[in-house]
């Protein structure tokens, strides 16, 4: 398949970054049938949202509404949104922890959390999510064929516990988020093999290198396993698939893309970088999807117990404590809604990214599906219900640009009901997912 | 204002967790078993304890602690690159962050392997590799003239290789190490040098600490850690890198062994430059200090930039933790030093006439005492515009009595109350106590939160806010401590009264205990961990002995057998 690459993506980009145009003729046309590549996103803001600015107003059907205030900036993609309403985090409501953490780490993984040392609301202690997030099995099935399985980002999200954690490879197992621009750069870029004008591939050096250096450490990591305890023998083997992963990819046909220069290192902790920081994550992330060198990735920005400011919005409140106002303060309603309004304009900027790469008869964008939610409802109640959760994309497993009611009954559906359709959207072929006592498949609204 | 009594039905009955027995936690809606081993341990009063105490657990056997493959945390990788190699480029800085429990990064079991990190592990690798054989090949395997380049590949491996395991490599190792060299030897000696060590950088016997390398054993009990491994763990715990040769020496001739070997070891290590980094690092992670990047703390009447004074903050009070841990070396010193670390921007904010020379404190008796009056401290327990009370009571509650105190419950807005040019920060606040849902948790920390109402959001010291006389008086309440509870006399007449507090040097002996260990301390811990803090307790906390008692302790020697942990 042919991947033309529109300029735009890259003018844009190259606010931030000096980004060469990666007009290359694919490479991967070998063995890629026609059908489409798929990506998938997760992403999270914290501390709820104001609802009175969230779910549409003048609405007449699914099709006909209006977008309320927080959704604006995602006007010109409405045909690719899904507004899905009362939809509850029902797997939230019990298990160790606190609101919040409970929720955040639930909110992809759809388990309890562990027992463990994490303190949050009145005393209640919790670990880290019980099983694997719905973003890394999709990544177990489609990412697999990149160089990358998926790209863990995050905007100061810089508590590094439970609360700062959206996606885990398994139980237990947190995927760290990069939280640095230039970190991310590095980790999609800087070992690249490019290709040179004609498209060719030098006979790789490097690639054998690193080959036989790797063959050589699988050996060295089996020579240890044969002298320590079982458990630790369980740790090593988790460390030996890492590496031949690492290996596996490395065998793969590079890409067709031409290497964008790195961005200026930034501070993850600072206020006034944060916007920049955020943008450049989205704009290497859409890059990174435009060359196929990675089709899964989370997004996260922030923490449930921030307390950090907006001063570019001029929003100067202390994040968490700011959510636990009433929402009709108006104070705290005309902060939560601008900053929710700026995370609405990220994923905005992403999807006029990835519309602006055009791939076979589509755009990526049409190829792209993410999910955007919360830890929790309303950050001043920290509800579990009714969570406001928006879809974008996805449009070839269900009818997108739509608000719906997903309340069976009188009963809202379990989150966990959602997470199946995203799977089976990305050709994950299950039934269930997470604690099975609240799943009773794929979210029926969407079916 | 923000009313809080606005908010109708409110759950705020937990008071902040009281570790002593006798004082049991009130309400708490959520996860009410809780604290677990970090409750048990905490305030000296765990109900365990060794030799004639009162205890109810006899320490009469030998102790093992835990020993599981620990991954080299980000600074103890950096200094051991820069130890081996010579290569001061830091390159965990691209590493993905670590977890974090109970405050500490270098937690084991929270800090496995994940794919971000392997990359990582494989890009910091190819850059030390070609770094070191550009620049230093010479000193790195040296191959004299006419030698074969063979053999000198064999002898980087088993000389060099043994620097990078800590220990000698088995003959099957260094064979796979050999083959790699050997078929990378036509690319030229250089080259295969550098494969050969990029491969030793990924190899797990290299990225984690393995403390207990032995063939799997029906050995039941505490079996002695050996030379090598004891090596490593004194050179980890107190440098953050790998064992020095006087340490490898000491390990080859039978020279540590027993604990006067070790307790002669950990004291020459204490002398070093790197032993004042990991107290730098310790205190970091116990005070929580990585939360002051980024903080915006602005006041009206300065024209500073929302983080300008973050730098300054933190070099001042890195100067001020070193001279209190190694000059002054007391809990006593650490809490009661009135010495200010200043750099010439925090000297006129804080219109103290600084000495030329910023490592030469002032000194402002009267003003401050030790480090919960720290510029940087009062900045980090503060909000962006206003002091906070509440953050402060929790800090002293949390970080030097070890009792955990939960963030509000659900409903309370937490939001601080907006400021106000007619009224004081502490007449602001005072809704906390008026408010009888939020009495319970904030008599406790505003209690002692209002005592610091002295130092404003940038750390300054002031007697007048707004106009009104500051009232710093404050109170202990439910601190599971007799001795420390009543009323107290502002910031100075509360640090004083825990300089010599029993329940903090038990704590500050169970988070450093905790750091030393990288887990947090469970049943196997409590022997050693009563030891050690009887040890720190008598030397009348003593940072450098409860370093060293650390090392001696029966955790920090032994481990279980293997199959029967």
């Amino acid at each position: 398949m042919k991947r033309r690459i529109d300029r735009r993506l890259f003018l844009r980009a190259a606010s931030g970054l000096a980004v060469a145009l990666p007009l290359l003729p694919s490479l991967r046309a070998h063995g890629e049938s026609a059908s489409p590549i798929r990506r998938f996103v997760t992403m999270y803001t914290p501390n709820g949202q104001i609802h009175s600015a969230w779910w549409p107003t003048s609405v007449v059907s699914q099709t006909d509404f209006a977008l309320n205030d927080i959704h604006q900036p995602l006007a010109a993609h409405k045909s690719r949104l899904t507004l899905l309403k009362n939809i509850d985090l029902q797997t939230a409501g019990s298990g160790p922890g606190g609101p919040h953490q409970r929720g955040i780490g639930t909110l992809f993984t759809g388990q309890y959390l562990q027992t463990g040392n994490f303190v949050d609301g009145c005393g209640s202690t919790a670990g880290w999510a019980d099983g694997i997030s719905v973003d890394q099995v999709i990544a177990a099935q489609i990412g697999q064929t990149t160089p990358y399985p998926s790209l863990e980002l995050g905007v100061r999200a810089t508590d590094n516990d439970v609360q700062g954690r959206i996606a885990y490879s398994g139980a237990g197992a947190p995927l760290p988020p990069l939280t640095q621009p230039l970190d991310v750069y590095n980790r999609i870029f800087k070992d690249l093999v490019v290709p040179d004008q004609s498209g060719a591939v030098a006979t790789d050096a490097m690639l054998a290198e690193r080959q036989s250096v790797l063959d050589t450490v699988v050996s060295q990591i089996s020579e240890l396993e044969t002298r320590v305890s079982t458990e630790d023998k369980q740790k090593l083997d988790a460390h030996l698939t890492l590496v031949r992963d690492v290996e596996r990819r490395l065998a793969q046909v590079p890409l067709a893309c031409a290497k964008p220069a790195g961005p200026a290192a930034m501070d993850p902790t600072s206020e006034t970088d944060m916007p920049n920081i955020a943008t450049l994550e989205i704009d290497l992330l859409s890059i990174a999807f435009a060359c196929d060198l990675v089709r899964v990735a989370s997004f996260e920005v922030s923490t449930g117990l921030n307390r950090i400011r907006y001063p570019w919005l001029n929003s100067m409140g202390e994040g968490h404590p700011l959510s636990h106002m009433d929402p009709a303060d108006p104070t705290a309603h005309s902060e939560l809604v601008a900053r929710a309004q700026w995370h609405s304009g990220l994923v905005a900027r992403l999807f006029d990214n990835l519309a602006s790469v055009t791939e076979g008869d589509s755009t990526i964008a049409d190829n792209t599906l993410l999910m955007w939610s919360t830890e929790v409802s309303e950050g001043n109640v920290h509800s579990h219900t009714n969570m406001p959760i928006v879809l974008m994309g996805g449009g070839w497993h269900f009818q997108s640009g739509r608000f719906i009611d997903c309340v069976e009954g009188s009963t809202n559906p379990s989150h966990t009901n959602l997470l199946v359709t995203l799977l089976n959207a990305m050709g994950v072929e299950q039934q269930t997912f997470g604690r099975a006592e609240f799943c009773t498949g794929p979210l029926k609204a969407l079916t | 204002m923000i009313g809080l009594a606005a908010l109708g039905v409110l759950a705020c009955s937990n008071a902040p967790r009281t570790p002593s027995p006798g004082t049991p936690a009130t309400g708490g809606s959520g996860g009410s078993a809780g604290m677990g081993t970090a409750a048990m341990s905490a305030g000296g009063s765990s109900g365990m304890s060794t030799g004639g105490s009162s205890g109810t657990l006899a320490c009469t056997t030998t102790s093992p602690g835990v020993a599981p493959l620990r991954l080299l945390t980000h600074l103890q990788y950096d200094n051991t690159v820069a130890d081996l190699l010579g290569d001061t480029t830091r390159p965990s800085q691209q590493f993905p962050a670590e977890n974090v429990v109970l405050g500490f990064s270098n937690n084991v079991a929270a800090n496995q392997v994940n794919p971000t990190l392997i990359a990582a592990y494989q890009s910091a690798a190819e850059s030390l590799a070609a770094t070191a054989v550009s620049s230093r090949l010479a000193t790195l395997a040296p191959c004299a003239d006419g030698a074969a380049n063979g053999e000198c590949g064999h002898t980087f491996v088993t000389t060099f290789g043994a620097k990078v395991f800590r220990r000698a490599l088995t003959a099957n190792e260094a064979a796979n190490f050999d083959a790699l060299f050997d078929a990378t030897l036509p690319s030229g000696y250089p080259k295969a040098i550098e494969l050969t060590l990029r491969a030793m950088l990924q190899s797990p016997q290299f990225l984690y600490r393995v403390d207990a390398l032995h063939a799997p054993t029906s050995e039941s009990g505490a079996i002695a850690l050996g030379a090598d491994e004891l090596a490593s763990r004194l050179s980890y715990f107190l440098t953050n890198s790998t064992p020095d040769d006087t340490l490898l020496a000491a390990a080859a001739n039978d020279q540590l062994v027993s604990a006067t070997d070790i307790e002669t070891q950990a004291r020459r290590l204490l002398g070093t430059t790197r032993a004042k980094q990991m107290a730098q690092d310790f205190m970091g992670q116990w005070l929580g200090l990585d939360q002051l990047s980024g903080a915006a703390r602005q006041a009206p009447d300065e024209n500073f930039g929302p983080t300008e004074l973050v730098p300054d903050w933190k070099s001042s009070l890195g100067a001020f933790i070193d001279d209190a841990v190694w000059n002054d070396g007391t809990v006593s010193g650490l809490l009661t030093s009135p010495k200010l670390f200043l750099t010439p921007k925090l000297a006129t904010l804080y219109g103290v006439s600084a000495p030329s020379d910023p490592s030469v404190p002032a000194s402002v008796p009267t003003q401050r005492s030790g480090l919960l009056t720290q510029p940087a401290i009062m900045a980090l327990l503060a909000h962006s515009d206003q002091s906070g009370p509440v953050q402060r009571g929790v800090f002293v509650l949390q970080q030097l009595l070890c009792m955990q105190v939960a963030p509000p419950p659900p409903n309370v807005v937490a939001v601080p109350p907006a400021v106000d040019q007619t009224a004081t920060t502490r007449e602001r606040f005072a809704q906390h106590i008026a408010d009888q849902s939020c009495a319970s948790c904030h008599v406790s920390l505003d209690g002692i939160g209002f005592g610091f109402e002295r130092y404003d959001q940038l750390g300054r010291y002031r007697e007048m806010e707004n106009g009104l006389p500051v009232d710093d008086s404050g109170q202990v309440v439910g601190s599971g401590d007799p001795s420390l509870e009543g009323p107290f006399n502002g910031a100075l007449e509360l640090s004083s009264k825990l300089a010599t507090n029993e329940t903090v040097r038990s704590c500050i002996a169970t988070q450093w205990y905790r750091y030393a260990m990288g887990r947090v301390e469970d049943t196997t811990d409590q022997c050693s961990l009563n030891d050690v803090k009887a040890r720190f307790s008598s030397s009348n906390g003593n940072f450098r002995e409860l370093l060293v008692a650390i090392t001696l302790s029966d955790a920090f020697r032994y481990r279980p057998a293997l199959e029967n942990p």
